[in-house]
């Protein structure tokens, strides 16, 4: 007899299997024809965001049938003379995530596909974009995501009114992203000039009815932002901002050439400052704004990236009197990072700090020694570890050894060519019996894997140098060791050809599967 | 703050939980602290759990306690670990039962509010479904097929840009 799982009684647990098959959209069709129970559960998430299904773009024309005859009328005047029968379900009534890139993107290749199928369609993917985008909105559709991504899609007035009458299609947004992508004109002469983006009065717009419409939006990424932009826009930003009830994540990408104001759409996080538990800065100038995000008492994880991290964390970290000393997960990414910024953070998480990702592009970190001084003295629980570039020293030997809770570690390694080979041996052999995922980029593969004890799991492995020794020494050490059960190539390795990489799968089959880096990075 | 791998309890102490059945469980505290509905259980000496007998409690507290000291998400850790499909080796190891037990490993994790083991389940369970067709998900859950034909071919031909070519 079937589970009562699976027959009607418990369909949130249901719901709850099947959303694991997100996106696995053959999985969920066929599930879709397993039992009339079984349609009503997964054909809501086959259809939740249909626009990353990248095969085809044929199931837009599910969404013509739910049009009310004068769309019908004007679809059959453009030469789109398909048969609209009653579908099922209204499959518009199931959006829950929408990418406006995507809806455009998709459009188009719906257009594309009938007239290479000499069918002549009379109607410019504007048009239709704007005819779907209507049409969800008066499904009944009631969105989770949101990805604003003005590129050339020309919003019409009647998405604005639509919008107006159906406030419930924002009303649960609870992640929305808004991408203006900076536009340049070339005038020869290495000269370009920076142009207001196509679309930015629709943005407004539209971001305006966000600001009325939503309330539980608690991640919002905003970027690419420069200072050409009317300053309505930053305006209704915070206003966007101000009106949530719990702002958890906020990331802010900015373009690092241009010295930006933010005219004050930082300012208003302090409106989120008991809420904020995550910021990502991408690309900021630092500017006295920034103060308010020392109010945040709650805040967890905090990543700068090519940013004015020194001034930025002086601003956020400079007074006794600020919050932001409870960090769990810190992220800095720099050219080179200098160390010494970082100290005081450092100190004051203490304890708390779980993770760590210090990546200084392919450039050595500065002030190493300080650094490993201070992580040994204040942070005592990393569990997860990334350094790039950094120098094996014995300082840093001496500092993993005493990261007793580390369990990921990725390092990417200066080459010091006197002593290296005993280094990496010192290293290998004092790797921590909690670590169950190691990403080395170095040389040495072999000495590493014949002299390492640690129970791993995962290994990321750069094969390139010496690849036979390296192949040998992990068979060896998956025969030791027993416990490896994933190997990948290191994001930088270099394979010359798909027969490589299948030669190289076949001489590990027995020992270990090797899969995509993105199945197994930390 | 928590720091995701202490919990208030002590190592030393244990509490007692007994199944439907009226099996009696001693258990490491820290397990009870770790989850919600255990840890409202966790005041008197010997606490009844209904609706849970003891082959299926003693297969979920050996889960607990495999998995005491993992850290416990922070709020941006639910997405990637949805999106990661790789289940430990331990896990699956675990979950290599008989489907009616894993099944009753699923009722009981969502009746006791133990989240990870739940969604480890779920994961579990939605793996067996991947790449199979309507066919063979049938045979392997012992679904009835309770279409007709007619609503069938239209589900097919409405969902059928989905296939797989």
């Amino acid at each position: 007899m079937a589970s009562k799982i699976f027959m009607g009684d418990m369909p949130e647990l249901m719901e709850n299997i099947l959303n694991n098959l997100n996106h696995e959209f053959d999985s969920l069709y066929s599930c879709s024809l397993v039992s009339r129970h079984w349609c009503k559960i997964s054909i809501p998430i086959l259809w939740r965001d249909p626009f990353t299904f990248n095969k085809n773009s044929m199931f837009i024309s599910r969404y013509f049938s739910n049009f009310d005859d004068d769309d019908k009328f004007i679809l059959k005047e453009c030469g789109i003379d398909i048969d609209f029968p009653n579908t099922i379900f209204s499959y518009a009534r199931f959006l829950k995530v929408l990418n406006l890139s995507r809806l455009e993107d998709c459009a188009r290749k719906w257009i594309n596909f009938h007239i290479s199928q000499q069918k002549p369609i009379y109607i410019s993917k504007d048009d239709l974009a704007n005819w779907l985008f209507k049409s969800f909105i008066e499904s009944g559709a009631i969105l989770s995501k949101l990805d604003v991504y003005f590129t050339e899609v020309i919003l019409k007035p009647e998405i604005f009114y639509s919008l107006g009458k159906n406030d419930h299609f924002f009303s649960r947004l609870h992640d929305v992203s808004v991408e203006v992508d900076v536009v340049t004109e070339s005038y020869g002469f290495g000269i370009e000039v920076i142009t207001e983006p196509f679309g930015i009065e629709d943005t407004i717009m539209l971001l305006r009815i966000l600001a009325k419409n939503t309330t539980k939006i608690d991640t919002l990424k905003l970027g690419i932002f420069c200072n050409i932009y009317e300053p309505q826009i930053y305006h209704t930003l915070s206003n966007i901002i101000k009106s949530q009830e719990q702002l958890r994540r906020f990331s802010l990408i900015c373009d690092e050439d241009l010295e930006l104001e933010m005219h004050g759409v930082i300012s208003a996080l302090g409106s989120q400052k008991n809420s904020l538990q995550e910021i990502e800065l991408d690309g900021c100038t630092c500017s006295t704004e920034f103060k308010v995000l020392r109010n945040c008492k709650n805040l967890e994880v905090l990543r700068i990236l090519y940013g004015e991290e020194k001034k930025l964390l002086k601003v956020l970290d400079s007074d006794s009197d600020s919050d932001l000393c409870r960090i769990s997960t810190l992220e800095i990414n720099s050219y080179p990072i200098d160390a010494s910024n970082l100290i005081s953070i450092l100190k004051k998480s203490g304890s708390l700090l779980q993770r760590l990702k210090l990546d200084s592009d392919d450039q050595e970190i500065c002030s190493q020694s300080l650094l490993q001084e201070t992580l040994m003295a204040s942070c005592p629980n990393i569990t997860f570890l990334y350094i790039s570039y950094i120098r094996l020293s014995t300082r840093f030997l001496r500092l993993i050894e005493n990261l007793r809770k580390l369990q990921f570690l990725t390092l990417r390694c200066i080459d010091d060519k006197e002593e290296i080979k005993s280094r990496v041996k010192q290293f290998a052999k004092i790797l921590p019996p909690t670590l169950q995922y190691l990403e080395w980029v170095h040389s040495h593969n072999d000495i590493l894997l014949n002299h390492c004890d640690a129970p791993l799991k995962r290994l990321v492995i750069d094969f390139c140098y010496d690849k036979e020794k390296t192949i040998k020494a992990l068979i060896k050490f998956c025969t030791r060791k027993e416990t490896l059960r994933y190997v990948s190539l290191s994001r930088y390795a270099y394979i010359s050809s798909a027969n490589d990489l299948d030669n190289l799968r076949k001489d590990l089959d027995k020992y270990v599967e090797l899969v995509p880096y993105e199945d197994i990075e930390f | 703050m928590d720091n995701g791998t202490s919990n208030s309890a002590s190592e030393n102490e244990t509490i007692t939980l007994k199944s439907c059945d009226g099996i009696e469980f001693h258990i490491d505290a820290r397990i009870a602290n770790r989850y919600t509905l255990l840890n409202n259980w966790n005041g008197g000496e010997s606490a009844c759990i209904p609706n849970v007998n003891g082959k299926v409690l003693e297969k979920v507290l050996e889960w607990c306690e495999h998995h005491i000291n993992d850290p416990q998400l922070n709020c941006g850790d639910d997405d990637s670990r949805r999106r990661n499909t790789i289940i430990e080796e331990w896990d699956e190891n675990f979950l290599s039962c008989d489907q009616d037990m894993l099944f009753e490993i699923i009722l009981a994790a969502n009746y006791l509010e133990i989240k990870p083991l739940l969604d480890l389940g779920c994961k579990t369970v939605a793996n067996m479904m991947k790449s199979k067709s309507p066919e063979e998900i049938r045979s392997a859950f012992n679904i009835d097929n309770d279409y007709t034909p007619e609503e069938e071919e239209q589900f097919r031909k409405e969902n059928e840009w989905a296939e797989d070519y």
